[in-house]
């Protein structure tokens, strides 16, 4: 995890969609500041699956993510697809099209350990879009506590590295 | 200020032609839509406006959701009715139509105008709905004409997407106006309530008739609040002061004329009172009233008119003209147009009739010689109705009577 920094800053926040929440548990809960590490949490409404978009403020490189699952363990996400910079996914094209990553999240994972991402294919993310497809306990609705994202941000420039042209010749 | 996407999905069955809603539902549908659009586009200006037409042989998507509301009317122009309506795959392309907008920020909503009967079962509707409500879609539905054979299932179908209040059913029976129903409805407020156009003046007039003392809410601007109270002060202070002074005024002026005959005191109260612009309180109006009184008893006390004791009569003649001073400064002061305020029959009556009234109104109109033998007479047979004024009248009567007997015997 070394040299992978929170993505929180480069999520654009007006933007970010979450389809199938509930309006009392929306999806701030579980990816905001302040909101994800406390009791609150993001719960789909007229069926299991959960579509969240997220995009970023500039094209980003994703390294891990965090899927925490809430009290109860049955309500807990377990397949979770994620696809890349795909804004207009809806949930019929989320089930069919190959994702760019799968994941079958077991209880453990549950409570908080990262999931390695495929780091090169995750390399300019304009939008993450996670697909929470079905649940632990086949539960009418999901709730997810907590996701978190790391990585790395857009394009970086370190002033240090610059150096005088010619300066190495002398 | 909802920034959203909305598609509006447009009944253009053969059911459209009925003319139940003024000119036809088909036009006034067309109408409420341009109206909507124009709301939608304006309470946001990055607001889109789509059109969608339901009916023909498929649904067919007019203008997708923009910005722009030229656009929108421009394709409100050629609209063709044909066939049945198809609410489901309407509504399906619609949210496809949604799910593609530029703007990933504007919220979606379908409105729906339907005034046909919906072909689909209510099982199909409610699972339609459920999928918008899964996809964060909101629907409005605007029930008219149909609306008795669709009232079921537009009501599940309402029920199955409403999610946190965002989607409303309106039904407008026939013979009202469909664009001017819809105003004040939650389908143009939106959620905040925030009213534009029509829905802004009914907030208005709320705020007029909710008992703010101003019409406005001194929470809002007390310094406004506190500018109109002092300046309504300082009014009601310059108010008092002027009556008093016009009652003072007018009680000298009747005294000045004192030796002339009631009824020209009468004339003379209304006069003092005209020079008093502004509308009196109560206050005034009382002290006003009791000086024309007082006025009024002084010659009636010393009257030489009466000399021969006929103290009944001379009484009587007092308190008529005392009633009359009272009901002409009350209408002077309720309306500022001294004879159009009169309108108490009675009283005209009585004040026609009277040959002194008469007399003075002649006299101060242009152009009128009030020794006119004619004028005289007509004064003369007015009189001689009136019962019970007998003195006074006889013997002003006396001089016009002896010319109207010469001329009647001519």
């Amino acid at each position: 995890m070394s040299g992978q920094t929170d993505m929180l800053e480069f999520i654009e926040w007006p933007s970010v969609e979450c389809l199938n929440q509930q309006p009392a548990h929306s999806v701030e809960n579980a990816i905001k500041q302040g909101y994800r590490d406390s009791d609150v949490f993001l719960e789909s409404d007229t069926d299991e699956q959960l579509l969240i978009h997220i995009p970023f403020n500039t094209a980003v490189k994703l390294h891990s993510l965090v899927i925490k699952g809430a009290e109860s363990k049955s309500h807990g996400p377990r397949r979770v697809k994620l696809f890349i910079n795909k804004p207009s996914l809806g949930f019929a094209d989320a089930s069919d099209l190959p994702a760019v990553q799968e994941f079958e999240l077991s209880e453990e994972d549950l409570e908080g350990k990262p999931l390695l991402l495929k780091f090169v294919k995750f390399q300019r993310v304009n939008v993450l879009t996670v697909f929470i497809e079905d649940n632990q306990g086949d539960e009418d609705t999901t709730r997810v506590q907590k996701i978190a994202l790391f990585g790395q941000g857009g394009e970086t420039m370190n002033v240090n590295e610059i150096k005088k042209v010619g300066e190495e010749d002398k | 200020m909802v920034l959203e996407a909305t598609l509006v999905c447009f009944d253009n069955s053969e059911h459209t032609r009925n003319a139940d809603f003024a000119p036809t539902r088909f036009q006034a549908q067309a109408d409420a839509v341009n109206l909507l659009a124009g709301a939608k586009t304006q309470s946001n200006p990055e607001s889109t406006v789509g059109v969608l037409t339901m009916a023909g042989k498929t649904p067919r998507v007019l203008v997708t959701p923009t910005p722009d509301l030229g656009k929108v009317l421009n394709a409100m122009q050629d609209l063709q009715i044909e066939g049945e309506t198809n609410l489901s795959t309407a509504v399906q392309i619609a949210q496809l139509a949604l799910k593609h907008r530029q703007n990933k920020n504007q919220r979606q909503r379908i409105v729906i105008f339907i005034g046909s009967p919906i072909s689909e079962s209510k099982d199909k509707l409610v699972k339609i709905a459920k999928k918008l409500k899964k996809n964060n879609v909101a629907v409005d539905i605007v029930s008219f004409g149909s609306e008795e054979e669709n009232g079921d299932k537009l009501e599940a179908f309402q029920e199955a997407v409403n999610s946190n209040d965002n989607s409303h059913l309106v039904t407008v029976p026939p013979g009202m106006v469909l664009s001017d129903s819809l105003f004040g409805t939650p389908i143009f407020q939106e959620d905040g309530g925030e009213g534009y156009g029509g829905g802004g003046a009914a907030a208005g007039g709320e705020g007029g008739g909710g008992g703010f003392e101003f019409g406005i809410d001194p929470n809002l601007d007390p310094e406004l609040a506190l500018a109109l109270r002092v300046s309504l002060e300082e009014e009601r202070a310059r108010q008092n002061a002027t009556a008093a002074a016009a009652a003072r005024e007018g009680g000298e002026g009747t005294s000045a004329a004192a030796g002339e005959a009631g009824g020209e005191a009468a004339a003379t109260a209304p006069a003092a009172g005209g020079d008093i612009a502004e509308p009196m309180d109560e206050d005034a109006l009382l002290q006003q009233a009791l000086a024309m009184s007082m006025a009024v008893d002084q010659p009636g006390d010393g009257a030489p008119q009466a000399p021969a004791g006929g103290g009944d009569a001379t009484m009587a003649d007092a308190d008529d003209d005392l009633a009359r001073a009272l009901r002409m400064s009350m209408a002077q002061g309720q309306g500022s147009a001294g004879s159009e305020a009169i309108t108490d029959p009675d009283f005209l009556k009585s004040a026609i009739t009277d040959p002194d009234f008469l007399k003075s109104v002649m006299a101060s109109l242009p152009g009128v010689d009030p020794s006119n033998p004619e004028l005289q007479n007509v004064a003369r047979s007015l009189a001689a109705k009136k019962e019970g004024d007998a003195k006074e009248g006889d013997k002003k009567d006396g001089q016009g009577g002896s010319k109207g007997k010469d001329k009647d015997s001519k």
